[in-house]
């Protein structure tokens, strides 16, 4: 056996690995014979190794009787961390955040928003801020408009939460 | 009950479906699935996706497993495989029906 054919072997054993291991007692032999042949076909390993780490992560994720949610939930999970899902959400996520949520308080114009009625926002904490459950009220909102300033749109905003 | 509601295959996937139609004249196991899907369908099914259908497939008891030869599981097709089988091709003959003539009378 070639150095190549035993790294190949490798990482398709590493690959039915993965696999919850009832289904390795059942298919694992058969699997590990089957990417053998069709190596011999002439299919790429890396596209076996891929099929098979996509089967992995499904047979993780279907529902199935006898297995509680938290299992599943666990393993999407554990999937998410290997992806390095996480990193990539809080460097996609950091700018918009920086840019979104934050109203510039010393703004030449900013958005004028009349406070709810007395007594009709859900508590006094949120009572003042915009963006939380109230009842429906008049908005009037001062935007930048190209070459004109301020243009005003007014409407009725109804009970939103962010 | 509509066909719809009778088509047990309609939300299974391709793959599935491919795999039962192979089934259909006679069991086999995986390796000889995978060459028969290629040559009648010209269809590349990954290991993994094989082995997903077949699960699916057993669990919907529409095809079960038969005595292991030496490493292999031949699998073949149940009588309620069988059935769906027919129930989803006609319905993919319909559709396929309704598409040709909407061509034709589109006159494209």
């Amino acid at each position: 056996m070639s150095a190549r054919d035993a790294r190949i072997g490798r990482l398709t054993a590493a690959a039915l690995r993965c696999y919850p291991a009832r289904w390795r007692r059942r298919h694992g032999d058969e699997a590990a014979e089957l990417a053998a042949l069709l190596i011999a076909d002439g299919i790429p390993a890396a596209s076996i190794v891929w099929s098979y780490l996509v089967g992995a992560a499904r047979e993780w994720l279907a529902p199935r009787p006898g297995r509680s949610l938290s299992t599943v939930t666990a393993a999407l999970l554990a999937a998410m961390c290997l992806l390095g899902i996480p990193a990539a959400l809080v460097a996609e996520s950091a700018p918009a955040r920086a840019a979104g949520t934050t109203q510039s308080q010393s703004g030449a114009i900013p958005p004028a928003v009349k406070p709810a009625p007395p007594g009709a926002a859900a508590g006094l904490r949120h009572q003042f801020t915009p963006c939380r459950p109230v009842l429906s009220r008049h908005v009037s909102v001062a935007l930048p408009a190209a070459g004109r300033w301020p243009l005003s749109i007014e409407g009725t905003a109804h009970a939103r939460s962010c | 009950m509509g066909t719809r509601e009778q088509d047990v295959l309609r939300r299974v996937g391709e793959a599935s479906v491919l795999v039962l139609i192979s089934l259909a004249d006679g069991p086999k196991h995986g390796y000889a699935l995978i060459q028969d899907v290629r040559q009648f369908a010209g269809v590349e099914l990954g290991p993994g996706t094989l082995y997903g259908a077949l699960d699916r497939l057993e669990r919907l008891g529409l095809i079960e497993p038969l005595p292991v030869d030496e490493r292999r599981h031949p699998y073949r097709i149940t009588a309620p495989g069988a059935a769906a089988l027919q129930v989803h091709l006609d319905s993919l003959e319909r559709v396929s029906a309704a598409g040709r003539l909407r061509l034709q009378l589109g006159g494209t």
